[in-house]
């Protein structure tokens, strides 16, 4: 159930599991390449969470626990147990003993506390909505550490993933001004020399070409890491990232770093495998954001209408090359835990499309244009620009005309969060392991603020929303709180307050020799002491 | 000499201005552009809320009135201090460092090896005048002048690194190889072969033209015709005569040049993940990271006046009638 | 008057004709030009249609091939034409007025104006002409508008130089004085007398500029700074870059056809040089 396989190459894969199964006894040594790109911008996901750092930030910065299966099972790791309070409020870590920084200072319950009070909670982009409820977090003694909570907090524990609240080192922060983000971001751990407990230390960092982690002898688990090395190598242009891992110079394309064009080609290479299993507590999901404010798209049949001329088949197969499900509502349905089963994709039907509008009283004017919009496009690649060049094609069809605007990233993000300056939209979400942490962001009300990146800018409100958001952060029982999400789905599906084209798949390349990738539902942000490869 | 030396020393004066002006028209440009680093951090993050874009703002200084942030800037400049990216949170100078090698030894190889041919076939497409040597450089030369660069270095991996597999498709180095000293620049200069050859060709093609109009207008001047009456050879006449006049021209556009080095390289520098620093220039505009572009561009533009004042001075000992003017 | 300018364009046109290269040029020019005039009327595709299967070859419904999203191919290459043309003519043309006027002013009235000027030309000079396009469009966002801008705006400053050059040196001569001596005002000199005598060299310039603007945009869009509404080669060079490996002739295609336009205009510069610089026409 873990492993989403893809269908056209679940021979291949089911080979590569196999041969896993089989038991090969693990070997020592030798390094691992992978190749993505851009390159980091720093060496922790606190400074950004952007894929290439939390790629290698998490070799190097541990959290408290490690994670098993795409479930997302918490195991001990820094922590070797923990417990919960009956009423939620209190949590209990006992550390590990012997873990040392890697520049060989002993880690401590006065670590954990820094990490989370005074950085995870202060600047992480999403510290507050795990660590906000957080009254108290005492240190009885060097090994234990007790958070006290305001209210109970259902998800609490998911917060202690490599990539939320990595571990760092106090004795590293002195004379750094903690009450400044700048300051905090430039901290030296942070920005070039990274000290963590993580398996793989920092070796050497060429910046515009490659990045070398090699093995931290004095990682507290026996026998780990298997790998001598890690090596990223920056490349900016896709075909050479294709070239590079065709020629064998890079064993691992993690996270669809290859233009899906050349994912399927070089995935039906002898000795390649395919996987997009292993990011199932990602859930990156894909829709047209629209802007509710604006007339005539504040009408819901006006969205229905836009929702049912889009062939998300179509999207799928010719712009992402096949990767990916038709987008459904607000939880893909690769999530394991939370997405309502009863809900299902709005089916192409032009025809139908052009009668909704014709009776929501936008009829075809005399040069056959119903009314125009204008569309920006996250600018986030090749695909994107592609869906853009696709709605604006299929929705002329339609009678609307699209004007598509272009802008960098820096232009976007203020147009539409900040300005809230645009009709419609793409862009996508993750859901993460937390409908919560991943998705209330886009639908509460309360989340409606300029200048809030990827939050609510399409001015959605829904009183019931609210509530169910508001009810669910705080049940602890699965069930009910289950119950909640699939009733706030429904409603969210109905009114297509964004329109929900794509389930993406992140696809994962690799040679075959290498073992141990695919581990849980964040296996690239995992710490890879279990990845070993063949000589 | 005296007035030589003064002829420099006002030259140089004249210098402070033009990268003043340089960096206040940087400044400007560059905050009209919407949105800004604060945006960027936090739309990469995926998260972050309102008040944290406003606390990256405050820290960084990106709500301060325009004209204090531009205050701030000069006052930094004139102590050469670059300030300290915004996205990488890293010194300027530093980043810059990092990069400037890379450029270097991609422009000058580029650059050393283009003239060096140009010259060459210039004087050969000169002395050959209206023969089909001539025509045929000339026309290989607007061939090469009309390609554009980005999509030759497209074709050029195509057919030397997938067909052939001669070269590699990209980077600078094998990367994690333990090479002795030796290793070590072959390794370099099998992975320049591919890029440098593509820019290089550009300005073959360019100093080829250049030199060949050059030599022509100079053999027609009387000082050769008396060469010539005097007996001497063709060739000894354009080597020694007329080369070193014709040099003139190519002397003040490789001063130009200097500048657009940086630019000529963000393409190339793109299809070859070459790790110079066009690729910081595009990479900073693109997540707005003002303080590291502002860097970039007043260090390049410094470089570009002291190259121009440097190219003046050496026209000025080739010949020295300009200096006294 | 009609009859020597009638008379004046025939002999340019003899001295023209000489060069058989330049006439090739022209040709090809010609062509290019009702290429981009009447193919899209003629050949009425929507160059952002998904029509067919994503990268197929060339095939009789697609002539040549369909792009990585199953659009045509030839419909592009079309419509990229007008794109092309229209951006690399305007904006040459917005420089060549720029360059001519700063030129004109910086050269025929001399002293502190000509410094102004000529300082600010220079600092022109100093960006590195690629960068300063990227950053402009960058900044303003990508539309036709910005992208003509920014190219005319890195490329006046060469037009100026040599505008500059041809007034101070035609301003000493008899002419000009016999004219201030019969009362001519400053402008009607400039622009009757001195200006159809500085014309024949930036006319060169700005034909030999047409082509560089060609290569900028397409550089642009391949940097995916272009207008995203519109399609243009350099455009489509970017779309066959992510299939390089499976489907070369995608981006060869327009490749090939920025070549050979940028060669024809290149050609044709060359040949209005020699037919309009007698001084050089021995070459």
């Amino acid at each position: 159930m873990m492993k989403t396989v893809l269908g056209v190459l679940s021979v291949g894969l089911a080979a590569a599991l196999g041969a896993t199964a089989a038991a090969q006894t693990p070997v020592r040594g030798g390094s691992l390449t992978y190749t993505y790109h851009p390159e980091p911008t720093a060496m922790s996901t606190v400074s950004t969470t952007a894929v290439p750092v939390a790629l290698v930030a998490t070799k190097i910065y541990d959290s408290l626990l490690e994670w098993e299966g795409a479930e997302m099972k918490p195991v001990p790791g820094l922590a070797a147990s923990w417990t919960r309070s009956d009423d939620g409020r209190t949590w209990t870590f006992k550390l590990r003993d012997g873990v040392k920084w890697h520049d060989g200072q002993p880690f401590t319950s006065a670590d954990v506390k820094f990490s989370v009070e005074n950085i995870a909670k202060a600047y992480h982009s999403r510290g507050r909505a795990h660590f906000g409820d957080v009254e108290a977090v005492e240190t009885p003694d060097k090994s234990t550490v007790v958070f006290r909570l305001k209210a109970p907090v259902p998800y609490f524990i998911k917060a202690f993933q490599p990539t939320e609240t990595p571990m760092l080192p106090v004795h590293k922060f002195a004379g750094v001004d903690l009450a400044s983000a700048a300051a905090v971001r430039q901290a030296e751990v942070i920005t070039r020399a990274p000290v963590g407990t993580g398996p793989f230390k920092l070796k050497e960092w060429q910046r515009g070409s490659h990045i070398i982690l090699e093995r931290n002898p004095d990682y507290w688990r026996e026998g780990r890491p298997y790998l001598d090395q890690i090596i990223l190598r920056v490349l900016p242009d896709g075909a050479a990232r294709a070239i590079a891992f065709e020629k064998g110079e890079v064993d691992l394309a993690p996270q669809s770093a290859l233009p899906e064009a050349e994912l399927q080609r070089l995935g039906k290479l002898p000795g390649v495998v395919t996987s997009s299993a292993g990011t199932e507590a990602l859930g990156p999901n894909l829709w047209l954001e629209v802007n509710l404010r604006e007339p005539p798209l504040s009408d819901v049949r006006v969205r229905r209408a836009i929702s049912m001329a889009l062939d998300r088949s179509r999207i799928i197969d010719v712009i992402w090359y096949g990767y990916g499900k038709p987008g459904i509502g607000p939880i893909v349905s690769s999530d394991p835990n939370f997405f309502n089963k009863a809900l299902k994709p709005y089916a192409y039907d032009p025809k139908k499309a052009g009668e909704l509008l014709d009776e929501a009283g936008y009829k075809r004017g005399s040069d056959g244009v119903r009314f125009r919009i204008t569309q920006n496009v996250l600018p986030y690649g090749e695909n994107w620009t592609r869906l853009g060049e696709y709605v604006k094609q299929e929705l002329s069809k339609l009678g609307i005309a699209v004007d598509t605007r272009s802008a960098d990233l820096a232009g976007w993000l203020k147009t539409v969060y900040t300005d809230y300056n645009f009709h419609i939209t793409s862009t996508f979400q993750h859901n993460y392991s937390d409908p919560t942490i991943g998705i209330e962001r886009s639908y509460h009300s309360a989340n409606i603020r300029p200048g809030a990146a990827f939050q609510n800018s399409m001015g959605y409100k829904n009183a019931r929303v609210d509530q169910l958001f508001d009810l669910s952060k705080r049940e602890l029982d699965p069930a009910k709180r289950k119950a909640q999400f699939d009733e706030l789905q429904q409603i969210i599906h109905d009114e297509q307050p964004v329109i929900y084209l794509l389930e993406m798949q992140y696809v994962h390349l690799f040679h075959k020799r290498v073992h141990g990738l695919i581990s849980n539902g964040i296996s690239m942000y995992s710490n890879w002491a279990n990845v070993w490869k063949e000589k | 000499m005296t007035s030589r030396l003064s002829y420099v020393a006002l030259r140089a004066l004249q210098v402070i201005p033009a990268v003043l002006a340089i960096a206040v028209l940087n400044f400007i440009l560059l905050h009209m552009a919407p949105g800004d680093a604060a945006d960027v951090i936090a739309g990469l993050s995926g998260h972050a809320s309102a008040e944290m874009t406003a606390e990256l703002r405050r820290s960084f200084g990106l709500d301060q009135p325009l004209i204090v942030q531009f205050f701030v800037y000069i006052g930094r400049l004139l102590t050469l201090d670059l300030g300290i990216s915004l996205i990488q949170s890293r010194p300027v100078v530093e980043l810059i460092a990092e990069r400037m090698g890379a450029t270097l030894i991609l422009m000058l190889t580029a650059i050393g090896v283009a003239v060096g041919i140009g010259l060459l076939l210039g004087i050969l497409a000169a002395l050959r005048h209206r023969s089909w040597t001539d025509t045929a450089l000339s026309v290989l030369a607007l061939v090469v002048y009309a390609t554009p660069q980005f999509w030759l270095g497209l074709m050029l991996i195509v057919f030397f690194s997938i067909t052939l597999d001669i070269f590699p498709s990209g980077g600078m180095r094998t990367i994690g190889a333990e090479f002795g000293p030796i290793h070590s620049v072959l390794d370099v200069a099998r992975h320049l072969v591919l890029p440098a050859g593509t820019l290089g060709l550009f300005y073959v093609a360019l100093y080829t033209r250049l030199m060949r109009t050059s030599m022509l207008d100079i053999m027609t001047l009387d000082y050769i015709t008396t060469a010539r009456a005097k007996g001497m050879s063709e060739l000894r006449i354009a080597f020694t005569h007329a080369a070193r006049n014709a040099l003139l021209p190519i002397v003040t556009l490789l001063g130009v040049q200097v500048g657009h080095l940086l630019g000529g390289s963000i393409l190339v520098e793109t299809v070859f993940g070459w790790p110079g620093l066009g690729r910081l220039v595009l990479d900073a505009l693109l997540q707005r990271d003002l303080v590291l572009l502002l860097g970039i561009l007043f260090i390049s533009s410094v470089v570009v006046v002291l190259t121009n004042l440097l190219v003046d001075v050496i026209y000025g000992l080739l010949d020295p009638r300009l200096a006294r003017k | 008057m009609t009859v020597q300018v009638a008379s004046g364009v025939v002999s340019l046109w003899h001295r023209f004709r000489r060069n058989r290269a330049a006439v090739l040029g022209l040709a090809i020019m010609a062509l290019i030009v009702l290429a981009a005039a009447f193919g899209p009327l003629l050949y009425p595709v929507d160059p952002f249609d998904m029509l067919g299967r994503p990268s197929t070859v060339p095939s009789q419904r697609f002539p040549l091939g369909t792009d990585v999203s199953g659009r045509d191919i030839l419909a592009g290459l079309l419509h990229g034409a007008r794109v092309s043309l229209l951006i690399g003519i305007a904006a040459s043309l917005a420089a060549t007025l720029v360059g001519l006027v700063v030129g004109a002013l910086a050269g025929y009235f001399g002293g502190w104006l000509d410094a102004v000027l000529m300082r600010t030309t220079d600092f022109f000079l100093t960006i590195p002409s690629f960068v300063l396009a990227v950053l402009i469009v960058a900044i303003f966002q990508p539309s036709v508008l910005i992208i003509t801008a920014s190219i005319a705006v890195v490329s006046w400053p060469s037009v100026a130089r040599l505008a500059r050059a041809e007034f101070v040196s035609h301003q000493g001569r008899d002419y000009v004085d016999a004219c201030r001596a019969m009362g001519m005002s400053n402008a009607e000199i400039m622009l009757r007398q001195i200006l159809p005598n500085a014309l024949p060299p930036v006319i060169v310039i700005a034909s030999l500029m047409v082509a560089t603007a060609i290569l900028t945009e397409s550089g642009l869009s391949f940097l995916g700074l272009g207008d995203p509404n519109i399609i243009s080669w350099g455009y489509m060079i970017g779309v066959g870059r992510t299939v390089l490996r499976t489907a070369w002739w995608m981006s060869a295609i327009p490749g090939v056809t920025i070549l050979i336009t940028v060669l024809a205009i290149n050609l044709v510069g060359e040949g209005l040089n020699e037919a309009l610089n007698p001084r050089m026409r021995q070459r």
